[in-house]
């Protein structure tokens, strides 16, 4: 590989300390990217780098040691490096012929949008006569077959490996190899059986969960007519090559990016790529400035549109990956990752608990052997003491919790892709939701109507008195409206076996004759009646279309429908009340009023004219014309969306909207939908939001409500400014444009009906039915399962504390070890498993959607947290040593006393698992939701101890001594004890907080894992 | 009192930032009225560097494209190349809503007198007016003339000076002789460039001089002699400016939205204020009455101050000062002015026909005020500057 470092160049470097250098060989090679970042981020004098392979362009910070000319020679160096171990597309991969088959990657891309035409065709080599079967075979060698990258999913073996990948499963296996070592074979069976459980249920969630999100993502490109030997050939969308030219009609997905050569009313849906619901119109002959964002490069198509109206003919410009789908695909998979809170904090949580095991069976080694006993004994139980530390049951809990929330979700509608993005839902603080899509249902609907001079609101198939709110019927100028928008008009309407008429064509059409139908105008019968003679298409000089079509008695109808101002001029009368007159200048100068305002509206506004004429069509169409009336066409909400809304603030959750409309139709629709239900409620418009600063714009996002006139990629910026404020940001969307943020952010929920394929792949969090009001039901999910795998987590660590509490203090009291190998052991499986499996079960409390969401940054177990923790396991260990000081007291250091700690501490842990249901509630709280399977673990495990100190062989292999009843009878008594005065303890505290606390306590929330504790916890 | 001294006034161009803060926001009340005469609308503004904030707190049906028409109005005043510009600038808008009233909803035209006293200030202000025979506008030479300057350096940055940003300042000082203008003492020009060019200092000294000193005196009886100081951009440097450069904020300019500080002025902005404010609104009222006073040659000074307080239609104080120039007696100009003019909120709005104006006229009236002043205007037709109380003003 040849190093052509020459091609760096240093692109700014005014400010000392921060130099851009542009390094062509990062250009689309993501790896290479990274490599060079981390590379550079080593270099002592360097303190930040930016690099993108979108740009090819490094950002480098650095003391001002450095100068520019340094930093061009470091990044020379290190690119030696970088590009002998990333070869990526850009930078040589050759094939056998020596040919570079990169070369469309690498070539410079073309603003073919600038160019006319046949200055395309002739860069392009090419002719509107399309190439030859030979030519394109070539292409095809030379560019790559016409195929998007899959994103890729991860294979099985990958999903299986992560199971193991966390440090307490770490330790589990070296405790079992540990135990091995040491003899205890039973003890290394039941470890490694827990540690296969946890994988089966770990792989088998998420690998379904993988599997269904393919199932619903699969889709394959249909062939395309395109001009190969002189003809019009069928082409797999695979084969198609640049210069190939291609034949577009309605209804045809467009496979590849192409400069448009010839069309006649071509309009394309670029809602996928742009955002944009309506379609757009095409123009071959228009050149667009280089700088025109891709919504107004009318005279290309782009990959991933779908051809809604006319017919155009196309020469390909680029395929595959070099398409703008291909590139916003590119830049998909460089949007990292970010780790969820719970990974974060179960891996902490790891550590410190390594940290403490091996404090503690050190300690105990070291006590034993200061004391005298036997070496192999004491080394025995404190690896038992470790295993009993580790929370072996975690990775389980977590996998399980978040396994039932993932099924229960999906009974609801909602897949998961990541299973953790369930609980990051949880510590969600604000979302994005994507206007089109999301907040409205991206299907125009016929909402306003301006005839007879009076203003209509359209409900469906009810029409009201905009003014007054009277309900009318469809009066009869309205209904020779509808007549008209039914002949004049390129959709086609077809009567299904049902008898349903089915309407296809452009969004704005299709809500025309929808409107028309639901209030009983018989279209198809109509175009029978009056059929076709003569079609004068929109232009650009002419934004409206015009019909002939042959009337009864010999005459001929002329229906026109376009751009009010237009439609307008043509008129001299009017149709009021049935009645056709004169149009007056003031009515002129109402309809003009009455056409701005509902475009201020964001609505989509035509008017409709008609003349009835002698003789035939032909000259017929320029006639002057009869007024008819306004439509006003949109996008409506979403019914209910108001009150997810609200859901969504009630619990805490700041609500964004990301839009293209303009500011004041985008504060319209805010505050229809209550986004901010009092206040000032703030729109940032985002035209030019890519040169704000990131500061800046980090600083300013945590006050925005709505950021209007949004381009697509201003989306990835949003979010990564609201994660730069410390926010955890969940994003919705649905188009193609939509995947960089999907993917960014914490949680990327996508709409899996009418979403795109794309914007399903990336995003964490599909809606089955498109209804965001799953997001409520998740984001309530995601809180239990936080709650849950606390308390699980909570119970795990004072229950585990209690048994360390009583091993280590006897030991070092001098009272003997007080319990076996075994006896830890049996503790360890008989009061964790099952209490915390039925912990991390727990239903919702109550008030979950009413309080702000936790902080993703807060512990799981944090320092107050460990005061509690330790007071619980106090409590537990001082009945365990009451009851084993009993036990000495009347039997001496033996089995007896032994047994009777034993009892105590099994029975105050199980119990123990009532008490951990809640923070801030009792046991005895009856308003609590039920959860049976903590009484059945806590009721299973009291009956599985008395099997244990009834039944002989058992006894035996647990090493405990037969009991007498009222020994018994005191280990229980001591163990309800430590229970009740556990709970009490939690009473007190509760009360405290309460009579200190404001009057308004925030419900619920729990110490540090509320936004704002109101108040300082007892420490 | 004295009657020799030398006093200035200074003005800016429209594109100083304070100043397009003060057009955008009147531009945006022009936009609300005039597709929704009874909108209330109150919009004020702030730029800093690349960011345009616009706080607006309405209650109307209308919907205007707040950042498009900001953006128009920053195109209009001649950001249009690199740094601040028109297309690359950011607008984040804050909309609260204020609920119209009953009395909110009724067109001034229509009300009775009664309707009209139900209408009663919502601020305690006290606001000014004042005329004076300096000039045929009947405003005071030094601001007039820094005015006349300020209009001259625009225009010049559009197309003689085309290195020149729309952000400038002008001062002129004038020496009275028994409070008569009698020569001129100085004027000083602050010019901002698109690029930083010290190099070009000479040349562009210059340059202002033909193009913008000497074109604005050309008309003028008193014009700078051999003694006067002319200073452009006295400190040497001459920098880059407009928003990119300082930020602005609207309301910040109200001496040079009136007299220059030649007399009193009240401290409330006038810019961004719908008809209903009587702290804008009264300020056109005073006016009126004291360019009436003047032109029915009761006096060559007059200063006419109106007190408004929350609750009360009528002002609670009429005041009238003439600085001893007055032909008649102080009350009875007072007493005249009392019984020509109808001072209360609605009956100025309805006099001035200030909620049809931007409807009716094609610059949308309001953002034509913001710079140049809102008074004495001889470029645009302001109701307030009609001569139509000289009649009554002259009956004994």
């Amino acid at each position: 590989v040849s190093t052509n470092t020459d091609e760096i160049r240093i692109v700014h470097a005014a400010v000392p300390g921060r130099v851009r250098v542009h390094v062509p060989p990062l250009y689309r090679n993501p790896s290479a990217t990274l490599a060079l970042r981390d590379l550079l981020t080593r270099h002592p004098a360097v303190t930040r780098v930016d690099a993108s392979a979108r740009t090819g362009n490094v950002l480098i910070l650095s003391t001002a040691s450095l100068s520019a000319a340094d930093v061009l020679a470091v990044v020379r160096e290190l690119l030696q490096d970088v590009r002998a171990q990333h070869p990526g597309p850009a930078t040589g991969h050759r094939n056998g012929s020596g040919e570079v088959s990169a070369a469309a990657a690498a070539e410079p891309i073309t603003p073919w949008h600038t160019l006319h035409y046949d200055a395309a065709l002739s860069h392009l080599k090419t002719t509107a006569a399309g190439l030859s079967t030979d030519d394109a075979r070539s292409r095809l060698q030379r560019y790559g077959p016409n195929e998007l990258k899959a994103v890729a999913t991860r294979p099985l073996s990958q999903i299986v490996a992560a199971q193991f990948a966390s440090l307490p499963v770490l330790l589990l296996i070296g405790s079992a190899a540990l135990s091995v070592l040491t003899g205890g074979f039973a003890d290394a069976i039941a470890i490694v059986a827990v540690i296969g459980l946890n994988a089966v249920i770990g792989t088998y969630t998420e690998a379904s969960a993988e599997k269904t999100i393919l199932a619903l993502t699969r889709f394959s490109v249909p062939p395309v007519l395109a001009a190969r030997d002189g003809a019009r050939t069928s082409v797999a969308a695979a084969d198609l090559v640049p210069g190939d030219v291609i034949y577009l009609t309605r209804g045809d997905y467009v496979a590849v990016d192409a400069r448009l050569v010839d069309c006649a009313d071509l309009t394309v849906a670029e809602s996928a790529l742009t955002g944009e619901s309506a379609p757009v119109s095409k123009s071959a002959a228009a050149l667009v400035a280089d700088a025109g964002p891709l919504a107004e490069r009318i005279n290309m198509v782009y990959r991933g549109t779908v051809v809604t109206g006319g017919t155009g003919v196309a020469v390909v410009v680029a395929t595959g990956d070099a398409t703008e789908l291909g590139r916003i695909q590119a830049l998909v998979t460089q949007a990292a990752q970010p780790e969820t809170p719970l990974q974060r904090q179960l891996r902490e949580l790891g550590y410190q608990i390594t940290f403490v095991t091996a404090v503690v069976s050190g300690c105990m080694v070291l006590i034993g052997v200061l004391r005298g006993y036997r070496i192999v004994e004491i080394v025995r139980v404190a690896i038992s003491l470790a295993v009993a530390a580790i929370p072996e049951g975690l990775p389980t809990v977590s996998m399980m919790t978040l396994a039932t929330g993932v099924r229960r979700l999906r009974k609801e509608g909602l897949v998961v892709r990541r299973l953790d993005a369930v609980e990051t839902l949880g510590a969600v603080e604000v979302i994005c939701l994507d206007k089109t899509g999301t907040i409205t249902a991206n299907r125009m609907v016929a909402q306003v109507a301006h005839v007879d001079g009076r203003p209509l609101v359209i409900e469906g198939a009810r029409i009201r008195d905009a003014a007054s709110g009277e309900a009318l019927a469809a009066g009869e100028s309205l209904r020779s409206l509808l007549r008209i928008a039914a002949l004049c008009s390129d959709a086609t309407v077809t009567v299904d076996e049902r008898g349903e008429p089915r309407v296809d064509g452009t969004a704005t059409e299709a809500a025309l004759i929808n409107l028309a139908i639901a209030l009983g105008v018989d279209v198809v019968g109509m175009r029978a009646a009056f059929p076709k003679v003569a079609h004068l298409a929109r232009a650009e000089q002419r934004m409206y279309m015009t019909t002939a079509h042959v009337a009864p008695e010999g005459r001929t109808l002329v229906a026109c429908k376009g751009r009010p101002d237009q439609v307008l001029s043509r008129c001299r009368s009017v149709l009021t009340d049935g009645a056709t007159r004169e149009l007056t200048h003031s009515e002129r100068v109402e309809i003009e009023a009455a056409n701005e305002s509902l475009a201020g509206q964001g609505l989509r506004v035509l008017g409709f004219a008609f003349a009835e004429a002698d003789g035939h069509a032909g000259n017929n169409l320029s006639t002057s014309l009869t007024w008819l009336g306004l439509v006003g066409i949109a996008d409506p909400t979403r019914p209910g969306i108001r009150s997810i809304v609200s859901a969504f603030h009630a619990a805490g959750i700041q609500t964004v909207m990301i839009t293209g409309d303009q500011s004041a139709t985008a504060y319209a629709v805010a505050r229809s939908i209550g986004l901010r239900p009092a206040g000032q409620l703030e729109v940032l418009d985002s035209t030019g939001l890519a040169g704000i600063p990131d500061e800046l714009l980090s600083a300013l996002v945590r006050r925005v409500d709505v950021f209007s006139r949004v381009s697509p990629s201003n989306k990835l910026q949003i979010v990564r400014a609201l994660q730069r404020a410390g926010l955890i940001v969940a994003m919705t969307g649905d188009g193609i444009n939509d995947g960089p943020a999907l993917k960014a952010s914490d949680v990327g929920i996508a709409m899996g009906r009418d979403g795109a394929e794309l914007a399903r792949e990336v995003a964490d969090i599909v809606l089955l039915e498109d209804d965001i009001g799953g997001v409520v039901d998740a984001i309530a999910e995601g809180r239990t399962i936080a709650d849950d795998i606390r308390k699980s987590v909570h119970f795990i660590i004072s229950t585990n504390l209690s048994e360390i509490l009583f091993t280590l203090g006897a030991t070092a009291l001098g009272f003997g070890v007080p319990l076996t190998a075994t006896q830890l052991l049996w503790i360890n499986l008989l009061t964790d498993v099952f209490p915390e499996l039925a912990l991390a079960v727990d239903p919702a409390e109550s008030d979950v959607l009413k309080r702000p969401p936790r902080r993703a940054d807060a512990k799981l177990v944090c320092a107050t947290d460990y005061t509690r923790l330790g007071a619980d396991a106090a409590i537990i260990t001082g009945a365990a040593m009451a009851s084993y000081g009993y036990g000495v007291r009347r039997y001496g250091q033996s089995g007896g006393a032994s047994t009777m700690g034993f009892l105590t501490l099994t029975g105050g842990q199980l119990l123990h698992a009532l008490s951990s249901r809640s923070d801030t509630h009792t046991a005895f709280d009856t308003a609590q939701p039920p959860n049976p399977w903590v009484g059945l673990s806590v009721a299973g495990g009291f009956a599985v101890q008395a099997l244990a100190a009834f039944v002989p062989p058992l006894r035996r292999l647990l090493g405990i001594t037969p009991v007498r009843l009222g020994d018994v009878g005191v280990s229980l008594g001591l163990a309800t004890a430590a229970f009740v005065t556990g709970e009490s303890l939690k009473l007190l505290t509760l009360r405290s907080l309460q009579s200190r606390s404001t009057p308004n306590p925030p419900v619920g929330t729990a110490p540090c894992t509320g936004r704002e504790p109101s108040v300082e916890p007892e420490g | 009192m004295k009657r020799d001294f030398i006093f200035s006034s200074e003005s800016v161009t429209e594109g100083h930032p304070d100043k397009l803060c003060d057009r955008i926001s009147d531009a945006l009340v022009g936009q609300y009225l005039r597709r929704d005469p009874l909108a209330r609308v109150i919009v004020e503004c702030a730029v800093s560097s690349g960011i345009l904030f616009v706080a607006i707190r309405h209650g109307s049906s209308a919907i205007v494209d707040i950042p498009f028409a900001a953006r128009e109005v920053i195109r209009d005043v001649g950001y249009d190349g690199d740094g601040f510009n028109a297309r690359d600038c950011t607008v984040m808008t804050t909309f609260a809503d204020i609920e119209r009233s009953a009395t909110d909803l009724v067109d001034e035209v229509t009300m009775t007198g009664e309707d009209i006293d139900r209408v009663v200030s919502r601020d305690p202000v006290t606001v000014f007016g004042f005329a004076c025979t300096h000039t045929p506008s009947l405003l005071p030479l030094p601001l007039w003339l820094a005015h006349k300057l300020a209009r001259q350096l625009a225009a010049a940055s559009r197309d003689l000076l085309p290195e020149l940003l729309p952000d400038g300042k002008t001062q002129v000082s004038v020496e009275f002789r028994d409070r008569r203008p009698a020569r001129i003492h100085g004027l000083t020009i602050a010019v901002t460039l698109r690029e930083p060019d010290d190099g070009a200092a000479a040349r562009l000294r210059a340059r202002i001089r033909d193009c913008v000193v000497d074109p604005a005196f050309a008309d003028e009886e008193i014009v700078p002699d051999d003694h006067s100081r002319m200073a452009i951009n006295p400190d040497g440097a001459f920098n880059a400016g407009g928003p990119a450069a300082h930020s602005g904020l609207t309301g910040r300019k109200t001496a040079v939205d009136t007299y220059g500080e030649y007399a009193r002025h009240s401290g409330a902005a006038l810019s961004g204020k719908d008809p209903s404010r009587i702290d804008r609104i009264g300020a056109y009222a005073a006016r009126h009455a004291a360019k009436n006073v003047i032109a029915a040659g009761l006096a060559s000074e007059c200063e006419i101050g109106l007190t408004y307080s929350i609750g009360l239609s009528r002002p609670v104080s009429i005041q009238v000062e003439t600085f001893g120039t007055s032909a008649i007696d102080e009350v009875e100009i007072e007493r005249r002015v009392q019984a020509a003019c109808d001072f209360r909120p609605a009956a100025i709005v309805r006099r001035f026909g200030l909620r049809r104006l931007p409807a009716t006229r094609t610059d949308g009236f309001y953002a034509t005020l913001a710079a140049y002043g809102h008074v004495g205007r001889t470029d645009i037709e302001l109701p307030w500057e009609r001569l139509d109380l000289l009649d009554a003003l002259r009956s004994e």
